[in-house]
C-alpha cells in the first residue's frame, strides 16, 4: 500500500499542471493560495515534473517546469492538460455536502449553482437521484449568527430527559447537527460551563445585545457524551429486535450472547434508559440498575392512571 | 517518495500518450524507474503503482493487445481520464470547500483533494460556528453512488438475504443513508449502514428510472410514516408539550389547540411501533384517543404485557 502522503503529493501535482498550463502567466502566489502549497512545496514539486516525460528522456522528451520571476512555467506537458476525473466518493462526498449545507438555508448563493453544475457532470439529468436532507428546526440561523459575532443570547430551553423549562444566558460557539439532531454549544451562563442544548427543543430565543469575545476553536459535530460520576447505570439484555438501540445510544457491549447483546447503558437520567425500556417492551430486559427499575415502574404507573377513566 | 511519484509521472504520461495496451513486460523495459528491479521488485512496485494510479481515479484497464486476445496490456483511455469541465467559477468553487469543511462524512474531515481537481481554491471555512456531520460516508456509498450514475445494479446483504437492486438514489434523512431502489419488482428501501458487501454490477446501463420519480419522496420524514398500515390516530397532548408537539408534527397531520391549551392532532399512521414509541416519549402528557386498537397496543405496551 502507498502512503496517503504520495497520492496526496501525486493527486495535487496532476490537479495544479492542468490549472497552471490553462492560466498562461500564473503567479506563485496564486497557485499557492490555490493549491494550498508553500512556495518551496511547490518548488520542488515543479523540480520533480521537470525531471519526467516520455521514453527517450532527453531534452524534448520530459516536461518544462519552473519559476520564472515569480510566474510558474509549465510546458511541454500536454497529456496533463486535464485534471483527473472525481472518484465516485469524491463526487458524492463533494455534492452530499454542498446539498446539506444548502438543506439547512445557511449557504451561500454560489453553493447552489456549484451543486447543480457539479449534479450535471456527474449524475447527467438525474439531479434528483441524490437528496440530503438536514430537516432543521427554527433559530439555527440565528444561532449562527450569534455565534459568529460573539453575541450572547437568552433561550428558553426544555430538558428531554426531566422536561424541566429554563431560562439561561448562553455564550453560543457553534451549531452542528449529528445522528438526524441539531445543538448547540456554548458557556452556558447559569451552569457557568460548557453545555449542547438540543436545538428543537429550544422553545425561544432572544438576543440580549451583550457580547463575548470569540475563540477560534476547534468544534467537532459530536456530542462528547462522557459519563460522569454521579450518571445513573444499567445493564440491558437487547433481542433481535432491540439491537438498534446499541447503533443509536452511547452504549457499551458486555457481550453478544445466545440471550442477546448485553450492553452496559449510562445516563444522567434514569428516565432517558426507562423510556427506552417501555417502548422496547419484551425485545428487551433490565439486567442491573434499581433506579431505571424504580422509574419504569413509576412511569408505567403514571402512563396508566392517565389513561384511567375519571 | 520523489522516486514513486516521478515513476507514476512517467508512467501515466506514456499510457496518456500511446494509444494502445501496453504490456507490463514493456512497461518494465520502457519507463523509467522500473528498469534496474529484480522480477519480484517490478511485480511489487508495478502492483502497488497501478493501486495507487487507480485510488486517484484514473481509469487503468486492461485491454487485449491483439485480435487473438493472447495477450492484455494497460491502456488509460485519455477521455475516460479527463474531468468534464463543470464551469465553476472562483466563488463556486470556494463555496464547495467551504461546505465541503462544514459538513463531515461520517467523522472524516475533508480532504482537499477533490477540490484541487476542480480547480483548487483558497482555505475558506476554519472558524465557521457551523458544522454537520452526515453518517459514515464510507466506500459502499461510493459504490452505490456509481452504481446510480452509470445505472449499474448493486449488489449487498440484508437482514441475511443477497440482493440485487436497480438503484435510483441515495437519501440522506434522519441522520442515516437510504438506498432506494428495486428488488423483486418493487421500490424498497435499504439502510445503507445495514448493507453488507456492497458491489457494483458489471454491466452498465442495464435499467432505466421509472419517469418521475422522485428519490425525496420514497423516505418518509418521520419514523411512524415508514410502514404499510394505513391508520388515523388522534391525540391528545397536554398544554405543557403543545409547543414540541406542534413542532415534531409539523405538517404531518392537523392540529387543534382546545381552550385549555392542550393540543388535538391527527395523524396518519404507516408503523403503529414507530408511531408508540414516540407517542411513549411524551410520558404521560400524550392520551392516544383512536383508534382502539392501537390504544390498547400502546396499553399492553406500558402493562409489560407484549
Amino acid at each position: 500500500m502507498t502512503s496517503t502522503r504520495t497520492a496526496q503529493r501525486l493527486n495535487r501535482i496532476l490537479a495544479m499542471l492542468p490549472w497552471v498550463i490553462a492560466n498562461s502567466g500564473a503567479s506563485v502566489a496564486e497557485v499557492c493560495e490555490r493549491f494550498g502549497y508553500t512556495e518551496r512545496e511547490l518548488a520542488a514539486d515543479l523540480d520533480l515534473v521537470f525531471v519526467c516525460g516520455l521514453p527517450g528522456y532527453g531534452p524534448g522528451d520530459l516536461m518544462v517546469a519552473y519559476i520564472d520571476d515569480d510566474e510558474v512555467i509549465v510546458e511541454l506537458a500536454d497529456y496533463f492538460a486535464n485534471p483527473v476525473r472525481l472518484t465516485p466518493p469524491e463526487a458524492l462526498s463533494l455534492l452530499a455536502s454542498g446539498m446539506a449545507l444548502i438543506s439547512t438555508g445557511q449557504a451561500p448563493e454560489a453553493l447552489e449553482t456549484a451543486v447543480e453544475k457539479l449534479q450535471r457532470v456527474v449524475l447527467g439529468d438525474d439531479g434528483d437521484a441524490l437528496v440530503v436532507d438536514l430537516a432543521e428546526p427554527p433559530f439555527v440561523g440565528e444561532l449562527r449568527g450569534s455565534a459568529a459575532s460573539g453575541e450572547v443570547v437568552r433561550i428558553v430551553h426544555t430538558a428531554i430527559a426531566s422536561g424541566q423549562t429554563t431560562e439561561r444566558d448562553v455564550e453560543p460557539w457553534a451549531v452542528f447537527t449529528t445522528m438526524g439532531n441539531w445543538y448547540l454549544r456554548g458557556h452556558c451562563r447559569m451552569a457557568e460551563a460548557e453545555r449542547v442544548f438540543r436545538v428543537d427543543r429550544i422553545r425561544d430565543i432572544e438576543a440580549t445585545g451583550e457580547t463575548f469575545t470569540v475563540i477560534p476553536r476547534s468544534l467537532e459535530p459530536e456530542i462528547g457524551y462522557t459519563p460522569g460520576a454521579e450518571d445513573v447505570r444499567a445493564t440491558i439484555v437487547l433481542r433481535d429486535a432491540a439491537r438498534w438501540v446499541a447503533d443509536y445510544y452511547p452504549v457499551e457491549v458486555v457481550r453478544d450472547g445466545g440471550d442477546g447483546l448485553v450492553v452496559r447503558f449510562s445516563a444522567s437520567d434514569p428516565l432517558v434508559v426507562a423510556r427506552l425500556l417501555l417502548r422496547l417492551g419484551s425485545a428487551a430486559d433490565l439486567v442491573e440498575g434499581e433506579a431505571v427499575a424504580a422509574t419504569l415502574e413509576e412511569l408505567r404507573s403514571k402512563i396508566l392512571a392517565s389513561y384511567a377513566p375519571d | 517518495m520523489q522516486r514513486v511519484i516521478e515513476r507514476i509521472l512517467n508512467l501515466l504520461a506514456f499510457l496518456l500518450t500511446v494509444g494502445r495496451p501496453v504490456t507490463a513486460e514493456e512497461i518494465r523495459t520502457t519507463i523509467s524507474g522500473y528498469g534496474q528491479a529484480t522480477d519480484e521488485a517490478f511485480h511489487r512496485m508495478f502492483e502497488r503503482d497501478k493501486d495507487l494510479l487507480r485510488r486517484l481515479g484514473i481509469p487503468l484497464e486492461l485491454a487485449p493487445t491483439d485480435g487473438w486476445q493472447v495477450e492484455h496490456g494497460y491502456v488509460v483511455d485519455p477521455e475516460t481520464y479527463a474531468l468534464p469541465d463543470p464551469g465553476l467559477t472562483d466563488d463556486e468553487r470556494a463555496a464547495l470547500w467551504l461546505a465541503a469543511e462544514v459538513v463531515r462524512m461520517g467523522g472524516q474531515v475533508a480532504a482537499p483533494d477533490a477540490i484541487f481537481k476542480l480547480g483548487g481554491a483558497p482555505v475558506t471555512g476554519s472558524g465557521e460556528p457551523l458544522a454537520a456531520a452526515l453518517s459514515e460516508g464510507s466506500d459502499d456509498l461510493g459504490t452505490a453512488f456509481l452504481a446510480i450514475a452509470e445505472r449499474r445494479h448493486v449488489l449487498f446483504g440484508y437482514r441475511d438475504k443477497p440482493r440485487r437492486v436497480a438503484p435510483y438514489g441515495l437519501v440522506h434523512r434522519r441522520g442515516h443513508w437510504y438506498l432506494v431502489g428495486e428488488d423483486d419488482d418493487r421500490t424498497k428501501v435499504f439502510r445503507m449502514d445495514k448493507a453488507t458487501d456492497v458491489r457494483a454490477g458489471g454491466h452498465p446501463g442495464v435499467f432505466e428510472r421509472p419517469e418521475g420519480f422522485r428519490a425525496a419522496d420514497a423516505i418518509p420524514g418521520a419514523p411512524w410514516e415508514a410502514g404499510a398500515e394505513d391508520l388515523t390516530a388522534k391525540i391528545l397532548f397536554d398544554p405543557a408539550v403543545a409547543w414540541w408537539a406542534r413542532r415534531q408534527i409539523g405538517n404531518r397531520g392537523s392540529t387543534a389547540e382546545t381552550p385549555d391549551g392542550s393540543l388535538l392532532a391527527t395523524i396518519p399512521v404507516a408503523n403503529p411501533e414507530a408511531f408508540i414509541g414516540w407517542l411513549l416519549s411524551f410520558d404521560d402528557a400524550a392520551e392516544l384517543l383512536e383508534p382502539t386498537e392501537l390504544r390498547e397496543q400502546l396499553l399492553a405496551l406500558v402493562r409489560g404485557e407484549v
